[in-house]
């Protein structure tokens, strides 16, 4: 029987710094180049206010804070000490900064680890000098190569690097070649992900040339081959973390697992389950100059139809899935209200039979299965 | 406004498409005062958007003009537009049936054109007085005397009084009128008792109901008369008359001899029949010849992409056959496609045209399946059937005999371009039956089976004479072949609306060509799509689309979601355009592949 979700015990806290010092042609997040001095203090105040309205939705313990951009790592250590100051903020298991090589001058990974940072994640995207270029990155190999040192020696928890393959011009080899290089920087964690060409980019109105789709199936197959082979386990689609400890992104699974969590800054998103059992979305106004005068926020609630496509587009990312009881949990909905559409999934090898996860065939028609629930 | 009877005349204008006879219908219009100056819109007779943006004329309109002649006196011209397509050919007669004149217009730049002829013919053949007129004399290439020697040699008409115009600049055009009115007859008083008046079209508007365009042959129609269509014998009351100039204008009756508009509260959309007799209830008066209905050369099924349309569909259908009497359908049910309708058409353009208006007046998405021509088969017990599916055609060893049909063909074309048309033909399956040279042109006629003509004979025709040659074709007669049934199977699964029936000495290239486009058109899913073509259960062509290796979304955080999920209904939106046969998505061009296959 249908019935309402209770509000989950524990939130993640998603805090957006929109700017960068240069817009890269791929990318299609709100992030926007800076000019002239950083409004830090403003920002980190605007962020407090934020944060306290926010808390106003949910009782919920923060566990996980995530620090993404543009280029969180623009904003000096103490900002972020400032920020994790906050009475919520106590009981964080997790605090991840993401990082750009080309705007690290000057500061160290160590400040950053004395204020309260966990976990860095470092936006490498590419060894390969011509890649970069074509990326529109400011960083070189060298650049980006130094940073990890850096990060890995600052002693944090756990340190990710991102990296792309389908990159323009690039064939299988280069691809394997940059993946090897990256694994020998030896971190504990590795997003490894296939270069999408988003609408509003610059690449979405000039595409590069790529590699076929079935060229990238066999990128894609090559390089998860290697990361195995060297330690690394895929938890999801993209996400790889290293067998020695448990290394995986607890912010990033609890979006996968349907969690909620609360997000402040220009243009950041939120899921939060209230008390009387509805489910909203929230979005922040987006240009950094009008949330910082107003940080306005638009909510919307996800209806009950709208749910299980919602709920499988993320738990199906993960290779484990979820067992079949978290839909109730954290929908409200019985999952018999998924038939025929499951069983047909299950029968033709997609889903897996006593769990909402995919068989490797599944995990290679993700979307189509997901759409399925649409 | 009423005219005496022998100031009345009725008259269409013949001309193949681009040889000016919108332009001379607007010149017309203008000179005799149907139209202030602004509200001239070009072309105003080709009134459906779907003529305008086409540059054709599809539906027959009629236009109630005022001309005053060099004698002082008043003439009530009645112009009944006619359709300027070699697939309607057919509506012209009827036009025709209501005028007892008809202007021949020919591009004196040009020269006469096949379908032209056809329709001169069919004329002469209904009593009409045809004249013959030079067009375009205005252009630098005009050669009138060498279309004036066509005119005389192929359709046999005297051009000794030919008028010679320019619709474009308005030269002649006084000329013409004078002619008009000279040359062609007055309606003839009829001695039938009551009233006689031939529905020569009829339309459904929404807020008059059916809408007749009647040609009065005997005795007067008015409001408040009692009336019946002949076939039908429903009694109705007569709420208004007409006359379109080309606005619509009440008049207090329609005498004998004049074309108006008739509105009968009929809603029912059979109550008015085309080439029916509207006479008083009541009456002993007899119906008027009519005409026979056309016979539809081509057969598709039409589905509506949702089965929800179904019943909607139904209803666009009916209306549509109210004003076009040579559609034909009935309800077909496709293992692949579902429920949806068999239709038949007079060729290609009036399948596309009937498409298109279900598609824009009606909002319905639809998808066609490739059309086919009817073809006669007798079986084992020496019955004949008739087949317009090739999916019906029974290949089980019980059909003894196949014949299809075969069409007269008519082509004019300049020498030029003879060795090209011939092998047109020629590879077309057809049989030369006569050659003259005449004038500038070289009339052809070759036999050639139907179902190389309807689908895109006309389009390759006019490609290999750069447009120069014309085209006239006509159903003559059935003729046994060495047919087969080609079916088309996707992951082993029969497509009923793919079925194609061909000549067997090229049923292999054909089932290769089919496979093959077929493959350019599935887009790649989760499983390897194999398509097949097979005579009965011989493979004639294998090919398969190879699935998607990897469709996965490479990143998606908590701030994607709402952007990933539109993406993905988009996808899913991208799909509903397509059918579900099995497990394999079809895209709804697939089925029209056949089409798209080069012969």
């Amino acid at each position: 029987m249908d019935s309402l979700p209770e509000p989950p015990s524990t939130v993640g806290l998603y805090v957006h710094i929109p700017w960068c010092v240069r817009k890269c042609p791929y990318c299609d997040f709100n992030s926007h180049e800076h000019h002239g001095p950083l409004v830090e203090t403003e920002y980190v105040a605007c962020l407090l206010r934020d944060l306290d309205a926010e808390l106003e939705r949910t009782s919920a313990t923060i566990e996980t804070v995530y620090f993404g951009g543009g280029t969180p790592s623009l904003f000096r250590p103490s900002a972020f000490g400032e920020l994790l100051e906050h009475p919520s903020l106590q009981h964080v298991r997790e605090v991840t900064m993401e990082a750009n090589p080309g705007a690290l001058e000057c500061k160290s990974f160590t400040d950053y680890r004395e204020a309260g940072i966990n976990r860095v994640s470092v936006g490498v995207q590419s060894l390969d000098p011509d890649s970069l270029v074509k990326l529109g990155r400011i960083h070189s190999p060298n650049e980006a190569r130094n940073a990890v040192e850096e990060a890995l020696k600052a002693g944090f928890n756990s340190v990710n690097v991102d990296m792309m393959f389908g990159l323009p011009d690039q064939t299988i080899d280069m691809a394997m070649t940059d993946l090897d290089e990256l694994i020998q920087l030896g971190t504990e964690h590795i997003s490894w992900y296939q270069l999408t060409i988003e609408p509003n980019t610059v690449f979405g109105k000039r595409p590069p040339k790529v590699a076929s789709d079935d060229d990238r199936a066999d990128m894609s197959d090559a390089g998860l081959e290697r990361l195995a082979a060297s330690g690394f386990r895929q938890y999801e689609v993209s996400a790889f973390a290293h067998d020695s400890g448990e290394f995986a992104c607890l912010h990033n699974v609890n979006y996968w697992r349907f969690g909620d969590y609360l997000g402040i800054g220009a243009g950041a998103h939120g899921k939060v389950t209230l008390e009387n059992g509805t489910i909203v979305r929230t979005q922040k106004t987006r240009r950094p100059e009008d949330y910082m005068r107003d940080q306005k926020t638009r909510t919307r609630e996800i209806n009950r139809e709208e749910l299980p496509v919602e709920f499988m587009m993320n738990v199906l990312r993960m290779n484990e899935g979820v067992e079949n009881a978290h839909f109730g949990c954290r929908t409200g909905l019985s999952l018999d209200g998924l038939e025929p559409t499951l069983s047909q999934s299950r029968e033709q090898d997609l889903i897996n039979a006593h769990r909402l996860s995919l068989t490797e065939f599944g995990r290679n028609h993700l979307n189509s299965v997901v759409e399925r629930f649409l | 406004m009423g005219s005496s009877i022998t100031h009345i005349r009725n008259f269409s204008i013949i001309a193949h498409i681009d040889h000016g006879k919108s332009t001379l219908a607007d010149r017309l219009i203008q000179k005799c005062g149907g139209l202030q100056e602004r509200e001239m819109a070009e072309q105003v007779l080709d009134s459906m958007d779907l003529e305008r943006e086409r540059g054709i004329t599809i539906k027959s309109q009629s236009v109630r003009l005022s001309y005053e002649a060099a004698n002082g006196e008043t003439y009530q011209l009645n112009l009944i537009d006619t359709p300027g397509h070699v697939d309607f050919s057919y509506e012209v007669s009827r036009s025709l049936t209501a005028c007892d004149g008809a202007l021949l217009v020919v591009d004196a730049a040009q020269g006469v054109e096949a379908q032209s002829v056809a329709t001169c013919y069919s004329a002469i053949d209904l009593g009409v007085e045809v004249l013959p007129v030079l067009n375009k004399m205005d252009l630098p290439m005009a050669e009138p005397e060498r279309v004036a020697t066509e005119v005389e040699e192929i359709i046999g008409l005297s051009t000794d009084d030919v008028v010679r115009i320019s619709a474009k600049t308005g030269d002649g055009i006084d000329e013409l009128l004078e002619q008009l009115v000279e040359r062609i007859p007055a309606p003839q008083l009829s001695d039938v008792e009551g009233a006689q008046a031939l529905i020569v079209d009829s339309w459904f508007d929404n807020y008059l109901g059916v809408v007749s365009l009647v040609r009065v042959f005997a005795g007067e129609l008015r409001k408040g008369d009692r009336i019946v269509a002949y076939s039908v014998g429903q009694t109705h009351t007569i709420d208004e008359v007409g006359v379109f100039t080309p606005r619509r204008e009440k008049v207090d009756v329609l005498q004998s001899g004049e074309v108006g508009y008739v509105v009968a509260g009929i809603k029912e959309i059979h109550g008015a029949p085309v080439g029916d007799t509207l006479v008083f209830a009541n009456s002993e008066t007899p119906a008027l010849p009519g005409f026979a209905k056309a016979k539809p050369q081509i057969f598709a099924g039409l589905y509506p992409s949702n089965s929800d349309d179904f019943e909607a569909m139904r209803i666009a259908l009916e209306k549509l056959c109210l004003n076009d009497a040579a559609l034909h359908f009935e309800v077909e049910t496709s293992d692949a496609l579902g429920f949806g309708f068999r239709c038949g058409f007079l060729g290609m353009l009036h399948m596309e045209i009937v498409q298109e208006r279900l598609e824009r007046e009606y909002d319905l998405d639809l998808i066609t399946s490739a059309p086919s021509v009817v073809y006669e088969v007798v079986d084992r017990d020496g019955e004949t059937l008739r087949i317009d599916n090739p999916s019906q055609l029974d290949d089980s060893g019980r059909i003894v005999e196949i014949r299809e049909p075969i069409a007269e063909v008519n082509i004019l074309v300049p020498p030029d371009y003879l060795g090209n048309v011939i092998e047109l033909c020629i590879g077309r399956r057809g049989v030369q039956r006569s050659m003259l040279f005449t004038g500038g042109q070289v009339s052809l006629r070759f036999d050639i089976p139907m179902s190389e003509v309807v689908l895109d004979f006309f389009d390759k025709l006019k490609s290999v004479s750069r447009g120069y040659a014309s085209l006239d074709y006509s159903f003559d007669r059935f003729e046994t072949a060495p047919l087969v049934k080609v079916d088309i199977l996707i992951n082993g699964t029969k497509i009923d609306s793919l079925a194609m029936i061909v000549h067997r000495e090229r049923a292999n290239a054909r089932g290769r060509e089919m496979a093959s486009s077929m493959k350019a058109l599935i887009p790649r899913q989760m499983f390897d799509v194999a398509i097949q073509a097979a005579i009965g259960r011989q493979v004639i062509a294998r090919t398969t689309v190879k699935a998607y290796r990897k469709n996965v979304t490479a990143k998606c955080y908590g701030g994607d979601v709402t952007r990933k999920k539109k993406l993905l209904e988009k996808q899913k939106e991208g799909k509903k355009r397509m059918k579900q046969v099995g497990k394999v998505d079809i895209p709804q061009e697939a089925f029209l592949a056949a089409l798209s296959v080069d012969r």
